[in-house]
């Protein structure tokens, strides 16, 4: 029988104790555990006990048909869940060979920049709340609200989207809908300016933040970190930019990156690419084009209802495609995308089934927690705190 | 293509007369001040359960069943094909041979309310016109004492749960 964790390896004499943080303790931000060694105040060495939300999605993945895993990955990174089915659909559309129509790559890169927006906003709020800042919390939840209404109006779910399909939309945008996410770009930007006014030069936000768990530009690389925790550190890489998929290079937008790589760094990048995100979205406002939304792809897409009722062939396209599912050819992808916490890629192995063969997921999350055990050595209990906030772990992408 | 960098300059220490008024914490104390007279002119929050937020048409609440909007005749032609999509397998049916002697009808329909996601999928599987047999209602408030009574069955998929008295059962 192996050792609990708080005990392996430990060394009673010298006088170190063991504190057990998590896994429900409200600044870890769902239920992840960590194992601290204190030596008084002072982080000897820190260890990550992370599983407590396996839902074993890659396992999932292998029993349940292209379409139908759409609604498992809402909850992976459960703060911005169409980013999630953007990045399955996509992968399995390079797998079958077929690209989606403008209007549906257009709407996909808003209510992924939306979704960024969103995931950032509840960053900043919990970030700051854990860090004894309350009311920024106030503010950036009620946006947050704005934005699940707009969410609910397109998708039918404030929350669990399942709006994107393999070779398309599932619903189109309802009218005036377009009109409310501008006036929705105009106003947040103002209620980032006003959380940038409380925090950016508050004198207790920089003593909580500013030189504390520095992660350098190498380590960073090494340990794998992308998103806003990698370009915090300073390394000028976003996979947007990098591999633009969606016309991502056809939008005109910057990448923020830190200088010092501390946990205030992190914050400004975050701060920075929701303005960034802001100007995403207007630009895909201006560009949405009319025209269809699904691929023309009849062995993939559900045919229109109309179309069923009317012609024998669309029928047995419908009727096999949600009995049986569709057939991919076999082989093997990577499909990445920059979801708000970093790099989220699916790999799939296909054998030509219903369903993937193998299916791989590659959480951003998962990855940035990793370099924790790292940077909190040496930090006081508390920093852990706020270290944590930086690395925004969602528990969810991390157990999946 | 260069990538377009923005480097996140941190701010200068303000001068020192601001930081002996407390000058940021001052700032920040406005941006709240405002807020407060704000929330008090038009609060954001409603009394729920008192007041309820209007739902967008599109809401997805848990599937029902619906008969034809014009002559009240059953839609489902228990083709099963809601019962194939369903990514958690909460749809079961059972036939029977339609009365009227073509085609069949659902003798047994039950979703686990438990199990079902609110996915949607099953609404879009469904053939049947005018409008579709199952459908996204607007329900939302489903908690339950049992856990038996998730298995919405026929009739409560057509027409509702009944009305549960919440309180002490004697
Ligand atoms: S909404 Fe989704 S989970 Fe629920 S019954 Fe329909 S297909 Fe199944
Ligand atoms: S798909 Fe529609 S018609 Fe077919 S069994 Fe389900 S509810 Fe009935």
């Amino acid at each position: 029988m192996s050792e609990p964790l708080e005990l392996q390896g430990a060394d009673r004499d010298e006088g170190t104790v063991v504190l057990n943080m998590g896994p429900s303790h409200p600044s870890t931000h769902g239920v992840l555990r960590l194992v601290l060694d204190v030596d008084g105040e002072v982080v000897t060495r820190c260890r990550a006990d992370i599983g407590f939300l396996h839902r074993g999605f890659e396992k999932i993945a292998e029993n349940k048909t292209w379409t139908q895993f759409i609604t498992w990955t809402d909850r992976m990174d459960y703060l911005a869940p169409v980013s999630n089915n953007v990045a399955w659909a996509l992968a399995v559309e390079k797998l079958l060979g077929i690209e989606v129509p403008e209007r549906a790559r257009v709407l996909r890169v808003l209510l992924c920049e939306m979704a960024r927006v969103s995931a950032h906003l509840l960053w900043l709020g919990t970030h700051a709340l854990d860090l004894g800042a309350a009311t920024v919390f106030f503010y950036t939840f009620q946006q947050r609200e704005i934005l699940y209404d707009l969410y609910e109006r397109l998708t039918g779910a404030r929350f669990t989207t399942s709006t994107v399909r393999i070779g398309g939309m599932a619903r189109d945008i309802p009218e005036g809908w377009l009109d409310d996410v501008r006036a929705f770009a105009d106003q947040v930007t103002k209620v980032i300016d006003e959380c940038d006014r409380l925090l950016t030069r508050n004198r207790i936000w920089l003593g909580r933040t500013q030189d504390v768990g520095i992660i350098s530009r190498e380590d960073a690389i090494a340990w794998g970190c992308t998103g806003p925790v990698l370009r915090g550190s300073g390394v000028e890489w976003d996979v947007r930019k990098a591999q633009p998929y969606l016309d991502y290079d056809q939008y005109d937008f910057e990448i923020p990156v830190g200088t010092v790589g501390d946990v205030y760094d992190r914050y400004l990048v975050r701060m920075e690419e929701m303005r960034q995100s802001v100007r995403i979205i207007r630009q895909a406002i201006e560009r949405m084009p009319d025209g269809p939304l699904n691929a023309d792809a009849p062995k993939v897409v559900l045919p229109p209802k109309e179309k069923v009722l009317t012609s024998m062939e669309a029928l047995i396209h419908h009727f096999i495609i949600v009995t049986e599912g569709f057939h991919p050819p076999e082989g093997e992808v990577y499909h990445a995308i920059e979801a708000p916490k970093g790099e989220l890629g699916f790999y799939i192995v296909s054998d030509g089934g219903p369903s993937a063969y193998r299916c791989r997921i590659r959480p951003a999350a998962f990855v940035n927690l990793q370099v924790i055990e790292k940077i909190a050595v040496g930090q006081m209990i508390p920093d852990v705190v706020g270290i944590i906030g930086s690395l925004d772990p969602v528990m969810g992408e991390v157990d999946r | 293509m260069a990538i377009k960098v923005k480097r996140t300059p941190r701010p200068e220490r303000p001068p020192l007369w601001k930081r002996l008024v407390l000058g940021e914490l001052i700032e920040g104390l406005m941006v709240t001040l405002v807020h407060n007279f704000r929330a008090l002119r038009e609060p954001f929050t409603v009394q729920y359960p008192d007041e309820q937020l209007p739902l967008e048409p599109r809401y997805r609440g848990v599937p029902r069943l619906r008969s034809h909007p014009e002559t009240g005749e059953e839609l489902c032609i228990s083709c099963h094909q809601c019962e194939r999509i369903c990514p958690d397998r909460c749809i079961h049916i059972e036939d029977e041979p339609h009365p009227s002697g073509r085609g069949k009808r659902p003798r047994v329909f039950t979703i686990d309310y438990e199990r079902c996601c609110l996915c949607g999928l099953c609404v879009e599987a469904c053939p049947t016109k005018p409008v579709t047999s199952i459908y996204m209602s607007h329900d939302f408030e489903l908690a339950r004492y049992r856990r038996d009574e998730f298995k919405a069955d026929l009739r409560e998929l057509y027409f509702g749960k009944d009305k549960v008295v919440y309180g002490r059962r004697s």
